[in-house]
């Protein structure tokens, strides 16, 4: 299988501070990888040099394919309704009959439909960030970055954006670099997930998970990978 | 309904209270109208076409000066506001002359204009430009940096940012700092027409105070408070823009 992103090596400090310190990764085209760490480990720093907003200060970042980021809240255009922000989502050489077409189908994949005219601050949590997703999907990238895209919602809302994102995805494969520090929702999405340390974030551990879809809490399987993870983070 | 209501009553109340008080011979003679003096004047200075003149004007010299002080500060601030080098060059010194007081470049307005319209609309201009400025370079440096970071994704070029994501992100503070600067603007037209014109509301202020005409003066200060009422409500509305409100309702 093809490698669409991969960390050779990586570092990155800002002055003063080493966030992110020999970090090897590889994904593949596809996958969908779930980076889970405590909080301040450098997770979004990661997201960040895979997404091609910053440059490492150490080692090579390689990314095959266009990127779209989703972030846990305010990515989207407040100025603009949801149509016009899934529409400015779309390749900028989509052609003008086309775009309406598309995002009436992305409106309609993520039940938006009836709130297409109203603005971002008029949604709830959950349907923000249905929105968002509507948006990066529509583009057609070939890599998603999801930071911590749920952990602003409620229970609820978080289980049901989680089960809606893996059933879109089954639907239109994308490789997916997923960034959390929640890790039932790590084992509840990752084909495979990478367990970072403290900062300096670097892998402590890589957990394969082959667990059918869709998982639950009582999934066999699920309990135990979550107990690995809790062990890699001292937190037993 | 009370929107409309409170303050009429309010005026209404003052208006009693001006006219009782005079009646009561609580003023000295010559220094404060009666409210009938004042409403003769105003239908004199009205049939004459005056005070219409006079109050088109005025609105022709602020909004002049006000778009060129637009036209200008908008764009510097937002070099200012995006870029940190000039930020630190530029900040100091706008900050230095907002805080100087428009009256103080009048003798600068008359020597480098003459007569005429310029010098007040220069003076209209250097009172609200370098507020403007300020609110605009400020606006633009709290843009959140994920909006660009998302352009960036969605491969905008620089102007595209500029104009898709600079521009909206920052209205409602423009739009704020717009409605502030308009006041100003209109508070600033009576000192600037007090030089050189012989024309606009405070022109006609300040010939009113020459002939003793105190009923004209009352009649010119209701006249400015007027229209200033009415350009605030101009630029509230701005603050209705679709694209806008979201600003003032998260």
């Amino acid at each position: 299988m093809s490698v669409m992103l991969s960390l050779t090596g990586v570092g990155f400090d800002y002055p003063g501070l080493t966030v992110i310190d020999g970090l090897d990764l590889e994904v593949s085209k596809g996958e969908l990888l779930v980076c889970v760490g405590p909080s301040g480990c450098g997770k979004s720093t990661l997201l960040a040099l895979l997404g091609g907003h910053s440059a490492p200060t150490r080692g090579n970042v390689v990314r095959h394919g266009q990127s779209r980021t989703i972030y846990q809240d305010g990515g989207l255009f407040p100025w603009l309704t949801v149509r016009e922000n899934i529409e400015g989502g779309l390749p900028r050489s989509t052609a003008p009959a086309q775009r309406s077409e598309k995002v009436t189908e992305w409106l309609e994949i993520t039940r938006l439909g009836e709130f297409a005219n109203t603005y971002p601050h008029q949604l709830s949590g959950g349907m923000r960030q249905r929105c968002e997703l509507a948006r990066a999907l529509a583009a057609e990238t070939d890599i998603l970055l999801l930071d911590e895209p749920f952990s602003a919602l409620d229970y609820q809302t978080r289980t049901r954006m989680r089960r809606e994102l893996v059933a879109t995805l089954a639907e239109r494969p994308r490789t997916v670099v997923f960034v959390t520090h929640d890790i039932e929702e790590a084992v509840q999405l990752g084909d495979r997930i990478v367990v970072l340390g403290s900062r300096p974030a670097s892998v402590r551990r890589v957990l394969e998970v082959p667990i059918a879809r869709p998982r639950q809490p009582a999934s066999p399987g699920v309990a135990e990978a979550e107990q690995v993870i809790m062990d890699e983070l001292g937190l037993s | 309904m009370t929107r409309f209501l409170f303050p009429v009553v309010t005026g209404l109340l003052m208006l009693m209270a001006w006219w009782s008080l005079f009646e009561l011979g609580a003023f000295p003679v010559g220094t404060v109208p009666h409210p009938w003096e004042v409403a003769i004047a105003f239908r004199d200075e009205i049939a004459s076409g005056r005070l219409i003149a006079d109050t088109i004007a005025s609105l022709y010299r602020v909004a002049w000066g006000f778009i060129g002080a637009t036209l200008f500060a908008v764009p510097l601030g937002l070099v200012v506001g995006r870029s940190s080098a000039t930020r630190g060059a530029l900040m100091p010194w706008i900050n230095f002359f907002r805080s100087l007081s428009p009256i103080a470049w009048i003798p600068f307005a008359i020597i480098w204009f003459g007569i005429g319209d310029p010098p007040a609309i220069f003076i209209i201009f250097i009172a609200t430009f370098f507020q403007i400025t300020l609110a605009t370079a400020a606006a633009a440096g709290s843009v959140p940096k994920i909006y660009y970071r998302v352009a960036e994704d969605m491969e905008m070029s620089s102007t595209a940012k500029l104009y898709e994501i600079t521009l909206p992100a920052i209205m409602p503070q423009l739009v704020t700092a717009f409605r502030v600067a308009i006041g100003v603007a209109w508070m600033v037209v009576v000192a600037a027409e007090m030089i050189a014109v012989r024309s606009g509301l405070g022109f006609l202020i300040v010939d009113a105070r020459n002939g003793l005409r105190m009923d004209l003066v009352v009649c010119g200060m209701i006249t400015i408070g007027a229209i200033g009422i009415g350009l605030d409500l101009l630029f509230a509305r701005l603050a209705k823009v679709p694209s806008v409100r979201w600003g003032f309702e998260r």
